[in-house]
């Protein structure tokens, strides 16, 4: 990435243009497992916001010392570094939410976006740069997670955040909160997703055109 | 003098799509018929909101997308109709018409409508339903039939299969024929699902093949291995055919065109293995019955069974032997 | 005896649309118009030149067009007259074609013939060049010209002759007008073959519709040596060249190749009595049987002069009973729509079915329900539903690999398609896009190899525009130009 960008741009291109989950399909994996409620969503995108924006500057700060060769396993141990941060502290102050993203925390350690972001952005890019990327990044796919949490938590359970929202008389829909349930949103939302942004960029080149 | 020109031929046999369409639905005439007779009015009501609902479906999609609206072909009527029959009597409206939904806006219509669907909306549709309100659509949706007039309403069992649990098997042959059993709405009555069949083999809607084949394969299998609970034996076998949706699943869900081999020996080697995923589900899986789930995987299954058992080609056998 | 047929088809066809009912019972009447126009270009490969010009007398049987090559044949006057003009006409397939138009003066003198004699004592040599000689080509629509039909290359063997007297195609009965009232004729052209060609065995196969032409034909046959009646199924399309070989022989024809590969001959009932014709009489082909039928007043079953207009023949038949949509040379299956009335016929029109305007309305593509009727019907064994997937997207090169090439276009699945697709159609259009492509490579290739010599492919492309006219030749003339 040679040329430069504003940082708001940069931060901007996670959370609609490049969005990890809808846009790249990257770490499906946490996405199709932890959706079940909107708080697992959150809870999953924050874990995974603060070990990106970690790892991005730590690595970006080491980008001229880490050899070329040995990159993969170094950025590893910088993202596992972190990771086992945000479990330790997560077991201390939030066990419920421990309790049920259970094996996913330490997975974050392989999460696609992590080592993706490292390395096509920080590696290559400046601290600052690199942290306005991963928070981009991270709040592209915290709010994702927790769309999608809500959404299947609305229909499969009936409320959103834990709080009932369509009464008592409502018959939730198992399926939903299931896995196979986790692959129909999913297929639905990215549809739906594509179709806005294309949408929005046949606007944009429309624009464009005009204006030449 | 203005001439028509085209490239030949200059006839069509006068079957259409939208005449299969209505043979399938007049032969499930009788079935449906049955399931009223059996079931009472809620049995019909659920009837109509799952048609209706497909139908209405299907409009809104093909409007919305801007397609052009090809309700009058008649298949998401036969859709709607199919999906509801495939429902308890007890099941609420709304599970017909969230159903009817599903399968024709996920399962149909996203895939690319007629014709372009890897599942059979309707089984899928039931899948669906049955994962999501269980308490609805599985065994212990047979409990509340009061109105059911055989006079079994104490029995706690989705299907007759289940109900292999007790001791004693509690129903004969002939109940089982004639549909004085608790089920679906038209899976029951057996002699009406054969007076469908007949219908549909006479118009030449269908071929005999997936259906008896599929029979077949469940009663085959049923003699070797038996079920969970009864021993394997003649009688099993014959009960194992007519309980459950074995029959209606044969007649009226394998042979779904869309999802089905084309050729003789893929419908041949579709239907004998729906009967044996049948048969090793309702034996070793945790549901009592499988057709269901049977269908849906030989149904993924059908383009590869298509593409690796094609027909011999006139002129290529000499080729090969060369 | 037993009846023989082949694999899949369409059985209900003629319980359904048979068609042949209004002309079936009709025997044949001669009508000459008094105006005939002659086209050059009745046969597959090069069309004749012509060597006549305005205002010249003409007697019946006289050279008007010379044979350019081996794959052509001479063009004869049909009628004796003036010629009133050379010029060129539409023809059925593409472009235009040089026509001679004759105006009848009814004086019926003949040029000197030269006949051979009776069949069992001609010398078997002098029969190919008294075919040639007569300009016969294939009569049953495909129009390859016969004496190439028999001249095979070196190290093709041939054991039996097979006559098509099935007629499977709708509304046609010139065929089996002709069994019924030429029976002997047939036979004798048959005969005359089977000893220029040293064959010991005939068949001549016969849809079991025509219990009469099957009894006809057995009477004529009787004490013929090596002749055989072999009454088939009713069934569509038995009367394909290949699924006749495989109906009677039990083999096959080899993909892209020929009849002779399968050591057998196929020639028409009607090529057959024009054989006889040629060699006993020593006539050129000038007439032909002709059923007329569909939305005309009178059906009939006409013997015609070769060039006799449609809108004449028509009129002959009492005119059109109601306004014609299409008018469709040949049967309902394979025939060629006429872009008008004007059209004159062809020594391979065998029959002419008018449409009505609703009956010939074409029908919207509804989606494929994959029922699998088309896989059913195909007398080939294709599946031409997926290959019709791949000619919509223009994907010559699957539909290559799916085996368009061996569709011999006969229609069956078009015809069983509940969504009324249009897969003939497609699969014609994929057919010729492959060849013409394969055609101008190997052009390329030839090119490459001698930049001087560019005529070479002159008479090749002359050749694939008869194509178009031709139903089930395609196969046959890409092997013969090999």
């Amino acid at each position: 990435m040679s040329e430069k960008k504003s940082l708001g741009k940069v931060f901007y291109n996670g959370i609609i243009p490049e969005n990890p989950t809808f846009r790249l399909v990257l770490g499906t994996c946490p996405t199709l497992a932890v959706t079940t409620s909107a708080l697992n969503g959150l809870g999953m995108g924050a874990a995974a916001t603060f070990v990106l924006v970690c790892s991005n500057i730590a690595i970006s700060l080491l980008r001229k010392f880490i050899p070329d060769q040995v990159r993969i396993p170094a950025f590893i141990v910088v993202i596992c570094t972190f990771v086992t941060m945000v479990q330790l502290l997560m077991q201390a102050f939030v066990p419920s939410l421990y309790e049920s993203l259970g094996i996913f925390i330490p997975l974050i350690v392989v999460n696609c976006i992590i080592l993706a972001r490292a390395e096509a952005f920080a590696s290559k890019n400046a601290p600052l740069a690199s942290a306005a990327d991963g928070l981009g990044m991270g709040v592209g796919f915290t709010l994702a997670l927790t769309l999608m949490g809500s959404i299947r938590e609305l229909i499969g359970s009936g409320s959103v955040f834990g709080l009932s929202v369509l009464g008592e008389s409502y018959e939730p829909m198992i399926l939903i909160v299931l896995a196979s349930g986790g692959f129909l949103t999913f297929g639905l939302l990215l549809g739906v997703f594509n179709l806005i942004v294309k949408k929005i960029e046949k606007k944009k080149a429309l624009k464009e055109v005009q204006a030449a | 003098m203005s001439l028509r020109i085209s490239t030949a031929p200059h006839m069509h046999n006068p079957l259409t799509t939208q005449r299969l369409m209505q043979y399938v639905c007049i032969a499930l005439l009788p079935t449906a018929a049955a399931g009223v007779y059996y079931f009472g009015m809620p049995a019909l009501t659920l009837l109509l909101v799952s048609m209706a609902s497909a139908v209405a479906a299907e409009f809104l999609w093909q409007k919305i997308a801007r397609q052009p609206v090809r309700i009058g072909d008649c298949s998401a009527l036969v859709t709607g109709l199919i999906l509801g029959l495939n429902l308890p009597a007890s099941a609420p409206w709304w599970i017909a018409m969230i159903g009817s939904a599903f399968a024709i806006l996920i399962v149909k219509q996203l895939f690319g409508g007629l014709g372009d669907n890897f599942l059979n909306p309707a089984l899928a549709a039931r899948a669906v339903l049955l994962a999501s309100w269980p308490a609805h659509m599985a065994s212990s949706a047979f409990v509340k039939l009061s109105f059911y007039r055989a006079g079994l309403d104490t029995l706690s069992s989705a299907t007759p299969l289940a109900s292999a649990a007790a001791p004693e098997y509690p129903y004969s042959l002939l109940q089982l024929f004639l549909g004085q059993t608790p089920g679906a709405i038209g899976e029951v009555c057996k002699v009406a699902i054969l007076l469908g069949f007949l219908f549909l083999l006479l118009t030449g809607t269908i071929q005999w093949r997936i259906p008896v084949v599929m029979v077949g394969s469940v009663f085959v299998w049923t003699l070797l291995l038996g079920t969970k609970m009864l021993d394997a034996s003649l009688n099993t076998a014959l009960t194992a055919v007519l309980s459950g949706g074995v029959l209606f699943g044969a007649v009226f869900m394998a042979t779904d065109y869309v999802t089905s081999p084309i050729t003789p020996f893929a419908q041949t080697v579709y239907a004998f293995l729906i009967g044996l995923i049948i048969v090793v589900i309702r034996k070793f899986g945790i549901y009592p019955e499988g057709v269901t789930y049977a269908i849906l995987l030989m149904n993924i299954a059908t383009p590869l069974l298509d593409r690796f058992l094609p027909q011999k080609i006139y002129g290529h056998l000499k080729k090969e032997a060369k | 005896m037993q009846t023989k047929t082949f694999r899949r088809g369409i059985h209900p066809l003629h319980h359904m649309h048979e068609g042949k009912g209004p002309t079936r019972d009709l025997k044949t009447r001669e009508y000459v118009s008094d105006t005939v126009v002659i086209s050059m270009a009745m046969n597959i490969g090069a069309p004749a030149k012509p060597c006549v010009k305005k205002g010249d007398h003409v007697d019946i049987g006289q050279v008007i067009g010379e044979a350019q090559g081996f794959m052509s044949v001479p063009v004869h006057a049909s009628v004796s007259g003036e010629v009133v003009s050379v010029d060129s006409i539409p023809s059925l397939g593409a472009g235009n074609v040089q026509a001679v138009t004759i105006k009848n003066d009814f004086s019926d003198t003949w040029v000197e013939l030269h006949p051979l004699g009776n069949v069992e004592k001609v010398d078997p040599k002098a029969v190919i060049p008294a075919i040639q000689a007569a300009g016969i080509t294939g009569m049953g629509g495909a129009s390859f010209p016969t004496h190439v039909k028999l001249t095979f290359q070196a190290g093709k063997t041939c054991d039996t002759i097979i006559v098509n007297g099935a007629e499977c195609e709708t509304h046609l009965t010139a065929d089996f007008r002709l069994m019924l009232e030429h029976s002997t004729r047939i036979v004798d052209g048959l005969r005359a073959v089977m000893r220029a060609l040293n064959v010991k065995k005939g068949v001549i196969g016969i849809e079991d519709n025509k219990p009469e032409a099957i009894e006809a034909m057995q009477k004529a046959a009787q004490g013929r040596e090596g002749v055989s009646i072999q009454p088939l199924k009713t069934k569509y399309p038995q009367g394909g060249e290949k699924q006749l070989i495989e109906a009677i022989t039990g083999r096959q024809v080899p993909s892209g190749g020929l009849p002779i590969d399968a050591h057998v001959v196929v020639l028409n009932v009607g090529t057959c009595a024009a054989i006889a014709d040629a060699v006993i009489d020593g006539k050129p082909l000038i007439s032909r049987i002709c059923t007329v039928t569909g939305a005309v007043r009178k059906p009939a079953n006409l013997l015609l002069r070769i060039g006799t207009i449609t809108e004449d023949v028509i009129g002959e038949c009492g005119g059109y009973s109601e306004t014609p949509g299409k008018i469709v040379f040949g049967g309902m299956m394979t025939g060629i729509c006429a872009p008008n009335d004007q059209m004159p016929i062809f020594k391979s029109t065998n029959g002419i079915v008018v449409l009505g305007d609703k009956e010939s309305r074409s029908k919207d593509e509804s989606p494929c329900i994959h029922c699998g009727r088309c896989v059913a019907a195909c007398p080939i064994g294709l599946n031409p539903y997926q290959i019709k997937v791949a000619a919509d997207k223009s994907d010559f090169a699957t539909a290559e690999k799916l085996h368009v090439m061996d569709c011999i276009l006969c229609g069956s699945c078009a015809y069983q398609c509940p969504s009324r697709r249009w897969l003939t159609p497609s699969f014609k259009f994929c057919k010729d896009h492959i060849t013409a492509e394969a055609k101008a490579k190997a052009a390329a290739a030839k090119e490459r190899a001698s930049a001087g010599l560019s005529n070479a492919s002159d008479s090749k492309d002359k050749g694939s525009k008869e194509k178009q006219s031709a139903d089930h030749a395609s196969n046959k003339e890409g092997g013969a130009n090999k």
